[in-house]
Order: structure tokens, then C-alpha cells, then sequence
């Protein structure tokens, strides 16, 4: 079972919630999985939850503005063809679609400072 | 959209046909998610609920708000142009342009879904292009979805890891353990150190990391949360090892193992080298293995400077442990507990009672009462009580019962060790709202068990705990006060979830009086095993031994004394072979020696299960015992040889339930109130017994099969069969455990039945049912995965069948083992009544059989009837048939108890096993090991009788000593002992001649054991003049004066003529005709002579050729070996004669 797990390439953690965890893989393709493609390079690891060794879990990326690398938590970024940190889709909020403009709004008075 | 669009004519999402096309375009062999598997499930129930939810959108018209988001796209992308880069985002809002995965499915890869993609169109028309885009775009979304849920648990793991106080002390806890050999640990209830410090080292680049708990419950959740909360529940970084089961494989770098188990590592490898960092957990609470194994890291530490060593406690007494370890650094971690209010209630004096009675229960329903009347019902918390012991929950449950019945308002549960785990499991559901919990538990609650939801606490203050007392080698269950420490570990049970109430039973003033700490378990407990393991580590003298707390001399001292009556030390305290044997084997000293001399004779299977049986809690419950139904059921598994016996019949009856009914055991057992769970533990202690005794060569390894076409077949079975186990086993674990049940206010008062009527019928709920059905299931899987139960059937078979002769050597063998724990039957039990027999040992007067013993119910077996008694001497309490108890265990709770006991054969046992016999110049006085007194009228009969013990046991202690000798173990290589394995058909001979000796005894004789009077004025003590002159005739035994007792020392444990009433010290007159029966000698004799001929002259018969040419080892000592080197006096010649040819050569010059 264990051959399964990959050896680990380093912790990741994000920049804003400084969540981190151990990640085996950088990439747009998980390791041993066929014909699934990610849309941006990212920090993954074995799915955790799931008794497969197969199973990834994306744990987050580089902000393609800011290059902050960040979870993929939506307290910290969004992913809208490209990954965003939430501090940059704020700076660039009305280039968003309204449906993230409301969710956004929405978001504020629970975010933490 | 899917309702507005066309649908290929015969297309229908719902139906398994189409499902199944489009399964082959994105569910293949080798996609990320395959047909058939869970996922592919979940996929197509998403699906559903995916179309369901486009539907309504696009019916709440969806198109408005798409009309709306162009022009705001539009103007968004306007604004950009004004203000920062253009971040290049799509015109329209797309839920999927948030999906950061793409699937590459089969349509990709072979231009499927393209025009030209349609096979011949007649047969079937397959998915249309939109059904394919459908399709993967509800896959994006599930994959999405499932991305999604998992990182929240993430999440959610690391917020709750976060908020745990040590998470605030994680940095400085690595650096402490970077810079410094030993680090102590001081963090209180809820702090979180157990789960988090070990994944802190592990996340800071420590490797090897071995964690001991005292318990093995807690090496498995810990090692189960730790890899779930280091995100490897799937891996095997993190595992555990307990006594039978293990999850470490080569990749574990954090193992949970009990402190028992570590101990045993050291003893493979001293150094310990495949760890790096040790932690220690729990060691405030200061378990006999836990301060054994501080000493052993002590010195270990010292010798491994790279090792590192973190102690982690409660904030008790901290400065006892680091001070131990050269005052190492202390990290204070502060616990996360709420307010606890205490409340000091001292029992009345009118409430008070002495020790002999009842408690009374109004202190306890003035609480109860009381809370009630202040908290308003739909305020939730339970209530936990703690009381000494079993009898008091009893009586407290009682009333509080009583109570609940009236208020509607408390579920009363009992906890304890000896209620079975179900009913033990109970104490963890849940109270209907508008009822509290009322948990009533001994001091199992305050560490061991714990249950959330705990707002009340009552402390009666008081605590049952066990000792030694090493005078009367009995243990000794004494009530209590609690110590500080424990009143408060106790009150914090009332503020693990919110803040709390304690009510203490107890003045503030008694609170102050309190011990500070518990008494430590190295203290209170025989050290038995302690030393043989401190010999056999190599430790030195276990009194020079650095103990953080030492025990106290006296407590060693006799522990190495009895290791010395045991044969597992010699005089000067070193290991002999079977002590070094021993010391591996994780039991009891006695219980190991039954294995060991088991494994001897062919009585391996019985010894085994008998060994394992009385190494686990009993698995007749307690509970059962006053239900008639249950003694019905149990009768026929009752034996009257004796409680292990009782034992050995269920286990077997049990095996063959399991063979021909599998799961339906657990019915079987609950109709006999047997709880199943100790017969699991005896099949695997039992295996683990085996495995032992094979590793150290006393049991020939089994032959594979013979690879005949039947086996290949039944071993593909057989692998078939097991992957479909581990299936189940799987799937189990992945269940999780299970939600909790809601009690029923009635659950309290439904007592334990074991009736079979409404058990075995179909209306016992189904709810009940269910959790059932799948908890066989577990537990059964486990075992046929553990177990071949064909093999265990056989066995089982085999032990069952045992003959009466086999029996017969069987409870010698246990009686050795179990020697000195012998009782005698006081000589007037057969006046008493049956609860009222009286037994005596050698250090206790006084004692009783324990209820729960088969010669409690039945104590007549052990009398010895008048009529049998009669002919020669009834007054004298002469008789061939007195027994004795050799038993298990000696306890004190109430009373003094004996409990599993096995009846033996008085006389034959005593001088068969003993360490020391006496006897008289005629040898119709016997006094064994100084207490207790044989006399024979037949003085001829009990020469017979001594003189052929005396030949078997030499016989006996020849081959077991070839048999150790011959053990693979290297321990023993050491000790210079290798001779031949003993031979079957020697083994045989002296099998047959022991039972022979048991069961064809015709000796008459009166049992009493003696005064105190009597026992000082046992032995003439040396004398001046003693009978040197007597030759050293039989072999391999040296007759010497014994300097105390006086005498002639014949062996090691046979003192001839020592006793002071002896007729004739020079027993010359002693001397009348004999003719021995295996030669032609007819000459006047000593007792003494006699049975030294005898044993030369048979023993010289047996060396004969014609005896046995095929054994394949034969004797050492050959026929010239019995001739010795003789010179006489009289005739001043040197002659080469037997001992019997020195007789008589010895009997010419007499006139
Ligand atoms: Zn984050
Ligand atoms: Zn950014």
C-alpha cells in the first residue's frame, strides 16, 4: 500500500492561512492517474480519505498574479480559469463576474483578519 | 437544458443500457474512476441530483440571469481597461470555468463525438454528442466536488489541531527534544499531547518514533487518529503493536506500542537501535512496566546519546521525573478544561457504615435529587459516580434505580472491568432528551474510560486497589482513600465538555488529608515477574538496581526466594534454563512452567489452551451466575478436576461451535453467560503460546503439506476465503466505528440475561439486531483470518478426548506448575456446610474458595468419605484418597480466596513436585516443605512409594533438562547444558510410570499440616556422629549429612531420617530381610539401602540392549557407568562392582 503514497517532495503551505501539509507531487498530472489533466500547476497529495492510492487531492497553487502560493480554501483563493488569491480578486473585483462579486460580498464579514 | 433538447430516440438517462455506453467512454479500465467501484456509484446518484438541479435552474429561468450577465461582463471588461492588467477572464459566467480539472475520456482520445464518430446508426443510436458533454460535465462537477469535500476535511482537521493548547508549545517542544537527551512533558487533560507531540517530531524530519501507552486500547486509537490526522489513514507511517496484533510494517516511522511490549524489544536488543526518539507517555501513572522501563532508559541513554527520550504526564509530582533524569527540561503545557464547581457533602455520621455492611445510598440520591431540583431537564450532562467497587455499584445502583423508575429522569448504567464489553459499551450512547446518564463506575472512569458529556462528578473518595502481601504470598483487594491526585483527575471528568459541578463525599479536611499521589504499582504488587526479567535482561542484583522510586527490599527479596522455589533462579540467583525460558514467555512464572512441562508429554493442546485460559480475565460472567438458565446450560462444560479443567471443556465447546456454526457462537456463549471476547483472547494467547514454544524448539515445527492436488485445491480455497476476510475487515474499518445508539429509559434495569427464551427468539428488536449482526461479523473475521479453525478443531478434539490417565498426568503437570500454591481441606470441612469449607496453605490459615469455583459448588469431591476411612483408622484420618488444591491465584477481598483450583492426589503429588521431604528412619513420618505431615502406617508401602518417586523424578528432571538444553533458544547455550533431545520412548515410559504412580496408589495414610509448635521442633538437627560410612549408592545422588536438618541429604529435595521423632538415629537396627523383586538379592537392609538398590538394580534392568534398539538416543550411561571403583576395608582390596555387588560384597564380612 504504501508504494502508493509517493515519497513526499516537501510541506506545502499557504501563504495566507498558513495551512500546510506534507505534498508529492507539483504539477498538472497526478501521479498514476489516466486522463485527468489539471488546469494549473498545483501542490497535490494522495487523497487522504480515500482507501485508493490513486486518488489525489489538490491542495492548492500559485496565485497567477501574485505568485503567492496558496490553498485552494475558499477563504484563501478561487480558481476562475486561472487560480486567483482572494486578496488579488479583490483588488481586481470588478473584472469578475457578478456571481463572484456577490459571493465575495457575502464572504466579508466572516473573514478573519 | 437536457428537457428542452431531443434525446436520441431510444435514450434514456435512468436506463442501465445507456448508463452502461457511456461507462465505456468515461468509466474504463484504467479512467480515474472505474465501473463498478463506489465512486462510479456515487458518480451516477450525483449525476441525477446534477440534472435535477439544471432542470429547476433553467425552469427559474436561468436565461434572466444569463441576459444580465452579459452586459455586466461587458462592462466589467470596459472597467479593466481603465484600471490594472487585463486578466483575460471569459465574457460569460460559467460554473465550470471553476472547475480546475479536465478529464481526458475515450471520445478525446479517439475523436469519438466528432460527426464521423456514430457507429453503423441501425442497432443501437449510443449517446449523442450532448449526452457525452453531459455526461463529462456532471463529471467535472463531481470531480470538482469531491476535490472539494476532502480539502474541507483538511481543513476542518488542521483548524481543530490548531486549536488545541500544545499547538502553541510545538516549536519549542522540537527544539527542546533537538538539544537535550530527555525532555519531560507536563501538559493536563485535553491538552492534546498524546496525539499531537508525536506528529510534531514526526513533521520536524524524527524517524523511528516509538510512543508507549499503558494501555493497549490507546496504541490502537492513537495510532488510528494520529495517521488520520497526519493524512495517512491509508498508509502505515503511523501504527501499532500490542500483544497479537500489529499494523507496523518496514515504512512505520511512528509506532504506538504498549510499555510491556518495549520492554520485550529491550530484551532483544539491548541498545535498541531501530528507535531514535522514545516517548513515554502516562508515567504519572506510574505502572509497575512504566517505572521499570524509566530505570532501563536511565542507563540506556547514557549509552545511545543520539536517542532521544520525551516523558510526557499530567502535571503531577514532575519534578520526581525530571529530576530522575538529570533535572531534564520540563514543558509546561496548560490542559483545556472549563470551571469545575466543587461541593464538599461529607457523609453523615448516621450514614456512615462499618466495613462489614451495605452501603447506604442516601448521600448518593441527595445528588441525584438535588441536581434535578436545580437543573432544569433540558439542560444536558450526565452524571458519573465513583465508587471502590463492584459490590458497592450494586448496592448504589440499587436505590438510584429505584429512584430513576419514579423520576422518569436517569438512565442508571454500571461500569466496571467484569461486565461484559457490550454492557460495558453502553456507558457511550446517548440519554433521550430530558434524561441524564447516570454512570456508576469503580476507578476505571477516572483514566482508562472516557466519556464525554460529563457535567456531574460524585467522589465517594474511595478506591479498591490491589497489594501484595509477600508474608502470606497472597494479593490482598483493600479499600482506600483516594489519593489528591485522583480527586482531582476525577473532578476533572465533569469539565471536558463544559464547565462542571464535583460533588465530593468527603470533608475539605479529608480532601487535605489525602496522600498526594497513589502509591505507585512497583510498591504494591509481587515482583515476580520484574526480576525474572531484570535477570534475564542482564540488570544485576535487582536491589542495586536504579528504580526512579525503588520497591522495597523486602518485596524483592521475596520475589527471588520464590523464583528459587519455582527452579527459575539457582542458589547463587542466576537464571537456570527454564527461568531463562520463562523470563520470554510473557505469563506468570506458574503459568509458563505448566507450558513448559506441557510440552514435555504429549499434552501440548490442553496445556495450551489451559495456559491461555488462565491468562485472561474469566469468561464466565459474574452476572450470569445466580441465573438458573445459564448454570443449566453451563453444566455440561463443568468439570470436578477442577476449574481449568471447566475452563479447557468451554474452550473446546466453543471451538466446535465456531467450526460447524461460525457466527452463531455469540448466541452459544450468551445463553452460558460467557463472554465472548475472553474466548478470542484465549485463541490468540494460545496461538502466541504455541508460536513461543515452537520458536524455542519444545514443540517439533509443523510439516507443510504435502502439495497433493487436494491441498492445492483447498489452499486456493483457503486464499480465496481470506482475501474475501481482509475484504470484510476492510470495509469494517472503514465504517468507523459506527454511530451511537439512544438509550431507553429502561435500559438500566434490563439485567444482563442470558435466558435463552427471548434471546434466541425473533422479537428482540431490530435495531438490536443489527448492531449485532455486524459486530459477529467483525469479530468472527478477525478470528478466521487469525485462526485455521480446522486446526483449532482438531485440537480441540484432541483435548477433549483426553483419557484418564492423561488427565491424571495433565493435573500433575498443572499441580507442578502451580507448586507451592497448594491448599489443604481443613480435616472437619465434611461436618461443614458447602459454603463454609475451610482450607489452609502454608503461609495462610483460613481460606476459602472462591464462588465462582467449581469446588464451591461442589466441595464434596474433596472429602475424603467415612467408609473409605474406616477399616485401619478412622479416628486417625488415615485414607489412600486425601487431596489437595493446587490453585492459581490467592485473594483477598472480604476474605482470603483461593480460586482456580485443581484437585490432586495428596501424597503422590507432594512427592513427586515438592522441595523438600522429610522423612523419619522407617519413613512412615513424611513432612513436607514443613508444613505439612504424611504419616503411613505401612512402612514397607511407603518405602515403595518413595522409593519409586524418587526414580521418576530423577527421570523427569533428567529428560526436561534435556529438553531445555536442547531449545533453540542461544540464552541457554551459554549455560554449557546440550545432551540429546529426549526420545519418545523414553518420554512414554516415564509417562506411564508417573500415571502408574498416581492412580495405582494403595498407600493409606493421615494428612494434617502441623503446629506451630511442631514446626520448630521438627529436626534432629546435626549430628556428631553421623552414618558416614554409608556409600553414595545411588547414582548421580550424593547421601550427606545435612548440616541443618540433620539426617542424610538423599537428593536435593529428599532428607532422610531428619525427623526428630525418629526411632533410631542409627537406623542399623532398622535393617530387616528383603528380597528385591528385580534381582536375587535377599540381605537385611536399611529403608535407606533398599531404595538405593532399588533404584540401581531397576534402573540398571532398563539399560538392557533388548529395551529399545531403535531409539534414536540413546542413554548416556551405559552399562559400565553403574560399576564403580569400591575399596574395602576388610579385605583391603580394590573391586569394580554395582552398588548391589557392593552389598553384598559389603554383607559377606558380617557375620
Ligand atoms: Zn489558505
Ligand atoms: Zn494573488
Amino acid at each position: 500500500m504504501d508504494s502508493g503514497e509517493g515519497a513526499v517532495r516537501g510541506v506545502f503551505t499557504c501563504e495566507l492561512c498558513e495551512l500546510s501539509s506534507p505534498y508529492t507531487f507539483y504539477g498538472q498530472k497526478p501521479p498514476n492517474t489516466r486522463g485527468i489533466v489539471l488546469l494549473e500547476e498545483c501542490y497535490g497529495m494522495r487523497d487522504p480519505f480515500s482507501p485508493e492510492k490513486e486518488k489525489f487531492l489538490v491542495l492548492g497553487s500559485k496565485c497567477c498574479l501574485c505568485n503567492k502560493i496558496v490553498c485552494v480554501g475558499t477563504e484563501c483563493s478561487l480558481f476562475y480559469t486561472k487560480r486567483f488569491c482572494l486578496p488579488c480578486v479583490r483588488e481586481h473585483l470588478h473584472q469578475f463576474p457578478e456571481q463572484i462579486q456577490t459571493e465575495l460580498a457575502k464572504k466579508k464579514p466572516t473573514q478573519k483578519s | 437544458m437536457s428537457g428542452r433538447r431531443a434525446e436520441p430516440r431510444d435514450w434514456d438517462w435512468n436506463s442501465p443500457r445507456c448508463r452502461a455506453e457511456l461507462d465505456h467512454i468515461f468509466f474504463r479500465q484504467h479512467d480515474y474512476i472505474r465501473a463498478n467501484s463506489p465512486e462510479h456509484a456515487e458518480f451516477w446518484t450525483f449525476f441525477e441530483r446534477f440534472q435535477r438541479f439544471r432542470a429547476k435552474r433553467e425552469l427559474s429561468g436561468s436565461s434572466s440571469s444569463r441576459g444580465r450577465a452579459e452586459p455586466q461582463d461587458g462592462k466589467a471588461r470596459n472597467r479593466s481597461g481603465t484600471g490594472g492588467p487585463d486578466l483575460g477572464l471569459p465574457k460569460e459566467y460559467d460554473a465550470r470555468y471553476r472547475i480546475s480539472v479536465s478529464v481526458c475520456s475515450r471520445d478525446v482520445e479517439d475523436g469519438f463525438g466528432s460527426s464521423g464518430h456514430r457507429r453503423s446508426g441501425g442497432e443501437s443510436s449510443g449517446p449523442g454528442r450532448e449526452q457525452v458533454s453531459e455526461c463529462r460535465l456532471a463529471l467535472l462537477h463531481f470531480l470538482d466536488f469531491a476535490q472539494k469535500q476532502s480539502f474541507s476535511k483538511v481543513l476542518k482537521l488542521r483548524r481543530e489541531q490548531r486549536n488545541l493548547p500544545i499547538f502553541q508549545y510545538r516549536e519549542r517542544l522540537v527544539e527542546l527534544v533537538r538539544r537535550n537527551p530527555v525532555v519531560v512533558v507536563a501538559g493536563d487533560t485535553g491538552c492534546g499531547k498524546s496525539t499531537q507531540a508525536p506528529q510534531y517530531l514526526l513533521g520536524s524530519g524524527f524517524s523511528n518514533i516509538a510512543c508507549t501507552q499503558p494501555r493497549r486500547i490507546a496504541c490502537i486509537s492513537l495510532a488510528k487518529r494520529v495517521s488520520f490526522e497526519t493524512l495517512n489513514q491509508f498508509g502505515s507511517k503511523v501504527g501499532y503493536q500490542i500483544r497479537f496484533e500489529t499494523s507496523r510494517t518496514p515504512s512505520t516511522k511512528l509506532l504506538f506500542l504498549t510499555e510491556g511490549l518495549l520492554l520485550r524489544q529491550i530484551q532483544q536488543d539491548a541498545a535498541l537501535s531501530q528507535y531514535q526518539v522514545l516517548i513515554v507517555d502516562e508515567v504519572h501513572e506510574r505502572h509497575l512496566h512504566c517505572d521499570f522501563l524509566l530505570g532501563v532508559l536511565r542507563s540506556l541513554i547514557a549509552r545511545r546519546p543520539d536517542l532521544r527520550l520525551v516523558l510526557m504526564s499530567a502535571t503531577i509530582n514532575i519534578k520526581l521525573f525530571s529530576g530522575y533524569f538529570n533535572h531534564a527540561p520540563v514543558l509546561q503545557v496548560p490542559g483545556r478544561l472549563f470551571p469545575i464547581q466543587v461541593i464538599y457533602q461529607p457523609i453523615p455520621p448516621e450514614e456512615q457504615v462499618s466495613k462489614s455492611e451495605k452501603l447506604d445510598p442516601r448521600p448518593y440520591l441527595r445528588v441525584l435529587q438535588g441536581i434535578d431540583q436545580r437543573y432544569p431537564a433540558e439542560e444536558r450532562g450526565d452524571l458519573l459516580l465513583f465508587l471502590s467497587g463492584v459490590a458497592e455499584i450494586s448496592t448504589i445502583m440499587e436505590a438510584c434505580q429505584t429512584y430513576a423508575t419514579h423520576t422518569n429522569r436517569w438512565i442508571v448504567l454500571p461500569l466496571h472491568s467484569t461486565l461484559s464489553l457490550t454492557q460495558q459499551d453502553k456507558v457511550f450512547d446517548i440519554a433521550p432528551p430530558g434524561v441524564r446518564k447516570c454512570i456508576i463506575s469503580t476507578n476505571i472512569a477516572e483514566t482508562s474510560v472516557t466519556i464525554d458529556g460529563v457535567r456531574f462528578v460524585v467522589d465517594s473518595g474511595k478506591v479498591k486497589e490491589m497489594s501484595f502481601d509477600p508474608k502470606a504470598k497472597m494479593q490482598r483487594l483493600q479499600e482506600f482513600w483516594i489519593s489528591r491526585a485522583s480527586s482531582e483527575q476525577r473532578k476533572g471528568r465533569a469539565g471536558r465538555t463544559g464547565p462542571g459541578v464535583c460533588y465530593r463525599l468527603y470533608a475539605e479536611s479529608d480532601y487535605e488529608a489525602f496522600a498526594p499521589y497513589p502509591v505507585p504499582e512497583i510498591h504494591r504488587v509481587a515482583l515476580d515477574s520484574l526480576v525474572l526479567q531484570m535477570k534475564s535482561m542482564g540488570l544485576g542484583d535487582p536491589l542495586s538496581f536504579a528504580f526512579i522510586d525503588p520497591p522495597p527490599t523486602s518485596s524483592i527479596q521475596t520475589a527471588v526466594t520464590y523464583l528459587k522455589e519455582q527452579g527459575a533462579l539457582e542458589a547463587r540467583g542466576e537464571l537456570t534454563p527454564i527461568g531463562t525460558l520463562l523470563s520470554q514467555l510473557p505469563v506468570d512464572v506458574v503459568i509458563g512452567k505448566m507450558l513448559v512441562l506441557g510440552s514435555l508429554f504429549s499434552l501440548v493442546e490442553p496445556v495450551l489452551t489451559i495456559a491461555a485460559a488462565l491468562s485472561v480475565q474469566s469468561p464466565f460472567l459474574r452476572s450470569a451466575q445466580h441465573n438458573p438458565d445459564c448454570s443449566t446450560a453451563r453444566q455440561p462444560l463443568n468439570s470436578d478436576l477442577g476449574d481449568p479443567f471447566t475452563l479447557l471443556n468451554t474452550f473446546n465447546a466453543w471451538v466446535q461451535v465456531k467450526g460447524e456454526r461460525g457466527g452463531g457462537s455469540r448466541k452459544w456463549c450468551k445463553r452460558r453467560g460467557l463472554e465472548e471476547q475472553r474466548l478470542y483472547e484465549m485463541a490468540n494467547l494460545r496461538r502466541q503460546f504455541k508460536e513461543l514454544l515452537r520458536s524455542h524448539g519444545l514443540l517439533e515445527t509443523e510439516e507443510p503439506p504435502a502439495p497433493s492436488a487436494q491441498g492445492r485445491t483447498e489452499r486456493r480455497e483457503r486464499l480465496t476465503e481470506r482475501s474475501r476476510l481482509y475484504q470484510l475487515k476492510r470495509e469494517h474499518e472503514l465504517q468507523d466505528g459506527g454511530r451511537r445508539k439512544v438509550l431507553r429509559l429502561d435500559e438500566g434495569q434490563e439485567e444482563e440475561s442470558c435466558s435463552g427464551s427471548d434471546n434466541e427468539g425473533s422479537g428482540s428488536g431490530k435495531k438490536d439486531k443489527n448492531s449485532m449482526g455486524r459486530d459477529v461479523d467483525i469479530q468472527e473475521v478477525k478470528f478466521k483470518l487469525r485462526h485455521n479453525v480446522t486446526k483449532l478443531q482438531e485440537a480441540a478434539y484432541v483435548s477433549a478426548d483426553l483419557s484418564s490417565r492423561q488427565l491424571a498426568l495433565l493435573r500433575l503437570v498443572l499441580c507442578r506448575g502451580l507448586y507451592p500454591q497448594l491448599a489443604l481441606p481443613d480435616e472437619h470441612n465434611s461436618t461443614r456446610k458447602d459454603s463454609e469449607q475451610v482450607f489452609h496453605t502454608r503461609n495462610k490459615q483460613g481460606v476459602m474458595i472462591h464462588p465462582t469455583s467449581v469446588f464451591a459448588i461442589d466441595p464434596e469431591v474433596l472429602h475424603v468419605s467415612e467408609n473409605e476411612t474406616g477399616e485401619f483408622g478412622a479416628d486417625r484420618g488415615e485414607s489412600n484418597r486425601h487431596q489437595l488444591l493446587a490453585f492459581v491465584t490467592l485473594l483477598e477481598t472480604n476474605k482470603p480466596y483461593v480460586s482456580s483450583c485443581v484437585r490432586v492426589p495428596a501424597l503422590q503429588a507432594l512427592i513427586l513436585v515438592a522441595n523438600s521431604v522429610d522423612s523419619n528412619a522407617d519413613c512412615t513420618r513424611l513432612v513436607v516443605d514443613g508444613w505439612l505431615e504424611l504419616c503411613v502406617s505401612d512402612g514397607e508401602a511407603a518405602l515403595r512409594a518413595l522409593s519409586s518417586a524418587l526414580k521418576l523424578r530423577a527421570e523427569w528432571e533428567r529428560l526436561l533438562q534435556a529438553q531445555l538444553g536442547h531449545t533453540g533458544s542461544g540464552s541457554t547455550a551459554g549455560l554449557g547444558f546440550s545432551g540429546p533431545k529426549p526420545g519418545r520412548r523414553e518420554l512414554e515410559k516415564l509417562a506411564e510410570g508417573l500415571v502408574r504412580f498416581l492412580v495405582y496408589n494403595e498407600v493409606t495414610y493421615s494428612l494434617r499440616r502441623l503446629t506451630a509448635l511442631q514446626t520448630q521442633n521438627l529436626y534432629i538437627g546435626p549430628q556428631l556422629n553421623p552414618e558416614l560410612s554409608l556409600p553414595p549408592l545411588f547414582p548421580g545422588m550424593k547421601a550427606e549429612p545435612d548440616p541443618v536438618k540433620g539426617g542424610l541429604r538423599v537428593t536435593s529435595y529428599f532428607t532422610y531420617n531428619c525427623l526428630c521423632d525418629s526411632k533410631d538415629l542409627y537406623s542399623e537396627c532398622l535393617r530387616t530381610f528383603w528380597s528385591c523383586p528385580h534381582c536375587d538379592l535377599h540381605m537385611p537392609l536399611t529403608p535407606l539401602e533398599r531404595m538405593q538398590h532399588e533404584a540401581t538394580c531397576r534402573s540398571a534392568e532398563e539399560q538392557q540392549p533388548e529395551d529399545d534398539p531403535t531409539d534414536d538416543s540413546p542413554q548416556a550411561a551405559s552399562t559400565s557407568a553403574l560399576t564403580r571403583l569400591y575399596h574395602c576395608d576388610l579385605c583391603n582390596k580394590d573391586l569394580t562392582l554395582t552398588s548391589t555387588q557392593i552389598l553384598k560384597h559389603k554383607r559377606q564380612h558380617q557375620p
